[in-house]
């Protein structure tokens, strides 16, 4: 479904740059569920970033779905996005004055579906997540746990081949972390490729497939065993070090 | 009191932390205060001032009413009857312009003199800095060739030569001798270059200077002046006035018929007039200060946010609400007080310029300038904006919570607190609305009056003003004229020459009472006396008949013009020519009509043509006549040396005055209208600016605060052009809401403008769309910069703090 090869992305820091991603090869196959874990600043929302088309200053070739999104232009790869891609946040990013139903329907919104098909998505959704009951509440009314569901039905509304999620369960405590995570889980076996990045060993159980990163390199891949940071540190380039 | 230092201090240190914050502030509020000051400095000196004499407010202007309507002027007969009978008056004068050719040596000079009854200076209570004023003993013939001249003629004339007093003067040809000199700015009837007295007691008629004036009841020509004594009341003097007026009714029922008096104070005569627009000037110019103060109420709103973690500290280092009020609202009045200081500097360069752009109502108030009254409504007008301004967002952020903002960072809200900010912005866009809609029925008012056909072609027409002494016989004086016109004529370049007794928009004007054969009815027009080629010079088209010609001047036949106005009022669909008017002007002379010609604008562009008489130069005399030069070439000016060296060569006494060409003539006559409508229109575009200006700030803060929601918004989908839809929506709500609150109050405002405005009624809707749409466009853009700036927001950046 993706391949990503040799993907770098630096930023412009005082005098030099900084690398936050360095040479990152993966290869993601359709109904895979990811993990991306690793310590704060390795670059696991970098890549989720370059995933989402968020992010478009990086080099290297980005294959999605056979199509060359590294040659696209930026609105060609936006279009992509919207209509392969859904992201969930770790602070959910509901907009506050907008109810459930309308942070639901968000998405929608943003392409070309007539009023009525929205209107009956929104409503499915709604009853598959169980939250029917809360469809005119504001998100300030909602739980953390309540409010990250909404976050999710909004991600997956537009059934997204991809479901990117960015630590979903970090403001959660264990039990709402737990419904989060089962509704992945579900998600994934219905189909959805997700890739999510977290600290939490326990979430990263639900995965199909474990990605350690640090400091930008891809340092272990359950998936390829062969790949080793002993390898890396042999092929980092002299020049790495001098930023970071 | 340390307390207060310490904030004052504080003050200081949070401008200079925030320069851009600082400098914005202080120059809208510069603008705001220094506007308003120069604005009050004129209405300071014109309205709210006593006029410079001793208990001015007694002082009234006496005048005659025809038929309950007031006039301007007396007769000598009814001012000498006044004077006599009322017992309300400590003192009563009459007056009357008295053009003067002031030789001395070679310089000979058009000067405003003025005719008096002695008691003129009295009256007015002003005493001379030299010599004495007229005494009754002057107003006897033998005596009265004495002059007391005004400063300014002493000045420029004399080089304030104290010598001049006791010094013989040639006027109009004739030794007058100086007995005194008044103060500057001594000019109660605005002449007052210099006051002769009357052999009769009181002026002579202009026409007749030869004649005992006494009697004449029925050619009105005075200025009438009064003090009221102390305990009269205004309506106790009216009443008399009335029983006299209907006394001398009775008395003189031909006369007087339908003759009343009235008074009108001496500063609603003075100022009556400038009034209503000095008024709505101030009026605008507060409502741009507003504008101005609300944008710094917002800009200080923003900052009250951005400072929440700062007063949260100190709320919580246990400051009470009080004093975090005084502490910010000592920060706003310092701003304040700092624009106000700019804003006065501003003013003091303002006002010249202001003063150059006024009507002469205004510039003859010399005193106009920054003087205490002045400084002090600046310095109050400061502080009061200072707290106008500062309270709302002090009050504020001196309530805010410090719990919300020790939460703030851990969960980013993307909440819209913005609401004062958005009414700030649409009472903003109201206001200046109704002030564009204000300018804009003014400016249309103007281009209305400027297409307005004058009756006669403005271009390349040179006029001076030339007069021979009234002691010159009529046929001196017809003489004099004929060798002028003559040599004006014979001059290169001039194309055609003419002369009238009144010169349209110069000013000034005549009637007289006539009567047709076989209609039982009085009709009265304006008079004019003209020469042969004045119609042709003018460009004044002759529509029926003939125009004067030479051999009129040796027929007995009284031979006159009149204009389309007189004939459809006086020979409705009938044939005007060779009809007579009788019992013209007090010596009853019949006339007989020759020619038709086309209407002209004497009174101003705004005034419909009255009836006009036009009688031959040779057969009426006029003490002074206005010459008409047209140019061969585009620049009139250039011939008035010329014609001077003309004048004198035929008369080396006489001067040219009030030399202008006709287009200055009717820029003067409009000037008045043109102050209010470029004054109100550069008001009306400061406030647009301003309130542009606010809404751009009010909304570059609502996009920087929905930073993070736009960043959604982009990550799940939404395109730069959804992202410019949402922020420009939102802020032209504010300008719909604005626009519809201005056009609500306009339509109750302007009502008191309707009194200013010409051909155009005050509620036209072509120019309230056209402004509503000019609004919304300059406002559009003020959406659009920071709507495209939220529209570049990198969702990775706006999601990334989490």
């Amino acid at each position: 479904m993706i391949q990503l090869k040799n993907i770098e992305r630096t930023y412009k820091s005082g005098a030099g740059q900084t690398w936050v991603l360095r040479r990152v090869n993966l290869e993601i196959q359709p109904g895979e569920f990811i993990t991306v874990m690793g310590p704060s600043g390795a670059g696991k929302s970098s890549l989720l970033n370059v995933l989402a088309f968020l992010d478009d200053q990086w080099t290297g070739e980005y294959w999605f779905r056979e199509q060359a999104a590294y040659t696209m232009k930026r609105k060609e790869r936006a279009e992509l996005a919207k209509k392969n891609i859904g992201m969930v946040f770790q602070s959910y990013h509901l907009l506050d004055d907008l109810t459930v139903m309308e942070n639901i329907d968000l998405p929608l919104s943003y392409k070309d579906i007539p009023r009525s098909e929205r209107q009956s998505l929104v409503a499915d959704t709604l009853d598959r997540f169980r939250i029917v009951a809360k469809k005119d509440l504001y998100p300030s009314q909602l739980s953390g746990g309540q409010q990250q569901l909404v976050g999710v039905a909004r991600g997956v509304i537009h059934k997204p081949a991809l479901l990117l999620a960015d630590e979903p369960t970090g403001n959660l405590h264990s039990e709402q972390a737990k419904e989060i995570m089962e509704l992945f889980r579900e998600l994934n076996q219905q189909g959805t490729t997700i890739v999510q990045v977290t600290h939490s060993e326990a979430n990263a159980a639900y995965g199909t497939r474990t990605i350690q990163m640090r400091d930008g390199w891809v340092v272990g891949d359950t998936a390829n065993p062969n790949l080793s940071p002993a390898n890396l540190t042999a092929t980092e380039p002299r020049d790495a070090a001098v930023n970071r | 009191m340390s307390g207060l230092v310490q904030d004052f201090r504080y003050a200081l240190r949070q401008m200079r932390k925030s320069p851009g914050f600082t400098f914005v502030t202080v120059i809208t509020l510069a603008l705001g205060i220094g506007a308003t000051t120069a604005v009050f400095s004129v209405v300071d000196q014109v309205l709210l001032h006593p006029l410079p004499y001793p208990d001015s407010d007694r002082i009234v202007k006496v005048a005659e009413t025809f038929q309950g309507v007031s006039g301007t002027d007396a007769s000598p007969a009814n001012y000498l009857d006044w004077a006599a009978q009322n017992s309300v008056f400590a003192e009563m004068a009459a007056s009357r312009g008295w053009p003067a050719n002031l030789s001395e040596g070679d310089r000979p000079e058009r000067v405003k003199g003025t005719m008096v009854t002695p008691s003129f200076f009295s009256l007015f209570g002003i005493n001379p800095i030299l010599g004495r004023g007229l005494a009754e003993s002057d107003a006897h013939a033998g005596n009265d060739h004495v002059v007391v001249l005004g400063y300014g003629l002493w000045q420029r004339y004399f080089g304030g030569d104290r010598g001049t007093v006791g010094r013989n003067v040639r006027l109009n040809g004739e030794q007058y001798s100086v007995v005194g000199v008044m103060p500057p700015n001594y000019s109660p009837d605005d002449y007052g270059e210099l006051w002769v007295p009357s052999p009769w007691g009181v002026p002579s008629h202009p026409l007749a200077p030869d004649k005992d004036p006494r009697q004449f009841r029925d050619r009105s020509y005075l200025d009438v002046w009064a003090r009221l004594k102390p305990a009269v009341t205004p309506q106790q003097a009216g009443a008399e006035l009335d029983t006299i007026g209907r006394r001398l009714e009775k008395q003189y029922p031909n006369e007087d018929d339908k003759i009343g008096v009235s008074f009108l104070p001496l500063h609603e005569y003075v100022v009556g007039d400038i009034r209503p627009v000095l008024l709505v000037l101030l009026a605008a110019v507060v409502v741009v200060l507003l504008i101005g103060c609300a944008n710094v109420a917002n800009l200080l709103l923003a900052r009250a946010a951005v400072r929440g973690r700062e007063i949260s500290i100190r709320t919580t280092l246990g400051a009470s609400r009080q004093r975090l009020l005084r502490q910010l609202l000592t920060e706003s009045v310092v701003l304040a007080l700092l624009g106000g200081g700019f804003g006065l500097l501003l003013a003091v360069v303002a006002v010249p310029s202001l003063l150059a752009l006024s009507p002469p109502e205004i510039r003859q108030f010399k005193e106009i300038g920054i003087n205490r009254e002045v400084l002090a409504f600046s310095f109050l007008a400061s502080i009061v904006c200072g707290i106008v301004f500062g309270l709302m967002p002090a009050l504020q952020a001196s309530r805010s919570n410090p719990s919300e903002f020790l939460k703030e960072g851990e969960r980013g809200s993307t909440a819209n607190r913005g609401r004062t900010r958005s009414v700030l912005v649409v009472a903003e866009v109201g206001l200046s609305l109704v002030l564009l809609v204000g300018a804009g029925l003014l400016v249309k008012s103007f281009a209305r009056l400027m297409d307005v056909n004058p009756g006669f072609d403005a271009d390349r027409l040179l006029t001076f003003n030339v007069g021979l002494p009234s002691s010159t016989n009529a046929a001196q004086q017809f003489a004099f004229y004929r060798d002028v016109m003559q040599r004006l004529q014979a001059l290169p370049g001039v194309r055609s020459v003419g002369a009238v007794s009144r010169l349209p928009l110069a000013g000034g004007n005549s009637g007289r009472s006539f009567k047709v054969p076989g209609i039982d009815k009085d009709y009265s027009a304006d008079i004019r006396v003209s020469t042969t080629d004045y119609f042709r010079t003018m460009g004044i088209p002759l529509m029926k008949g003939r125009n004067f010609s030479e051999s009129d001047l040796g027929s007995s036949l009284n031979v006159a013009i009149v204009n389309d106005a007189l004939a459809r009022e006086v020979f409705p669909g009938q044939d005007p020519i060779g009809r007579q008017l009788t019992n013209f002007g007090p010596d009853n002379l019949t006339l007989q009509i020759v020619g038709v010609i086309g209407n002209v604008r004497h009174v101003g562009l705004d005034t419909a043509p009255h009836s006009e008489i036009y009688q031959l130069l040779g057969q009426a005399q006029w003490p002074s006549v206005f010459v008409a030069m047209r140019s061969a070439t585009s620049d009139a000016t250039s011939l008035t040396s010329m014609a001077q060296s003309a004048v004198w060569s035929v008369n080396k006494d006489v001067p040219l005055a009030n030399i202008r060409t006709m287009q200055e003539l009717i820029a003067n006559s409009v000037q008045r209208r043109r102050f209010s409508m470029l004054l109100l229109a550069i008001f009306a575009g400061v406030a647009m600016v301003l309130a542009a200006i606010g809404l751009y700030g009010v909304m570059s803060y609502s996009v920087a605060q929905r930073t993070k929601e736009i960043g959604i918004r982009m990550a799940l989908g939404a395109r730069r052009p959804d992202v410019v839809a949402l922020v420009v929506k939102q802020g032209m709500m504010l300008v719909l809401m604005g626009i519809l609150a201005g056009t609500v109050l306009s339509l109750a405002m302007t009502r008191l403008i309707a009194g200013m405005l010409f051909g155009i009624s005050a509620t036209d809707p072509l120019t309230f769309a056209g402004v509503a749409v000019l609004l919304g466009a300059v406002a559009f853009f003020a959406n659009y910069l920071p709507a495209r700036r939220g529209a570049s927001v990198d969702p990775m950046v706006a999601l990334r703090y989490e």
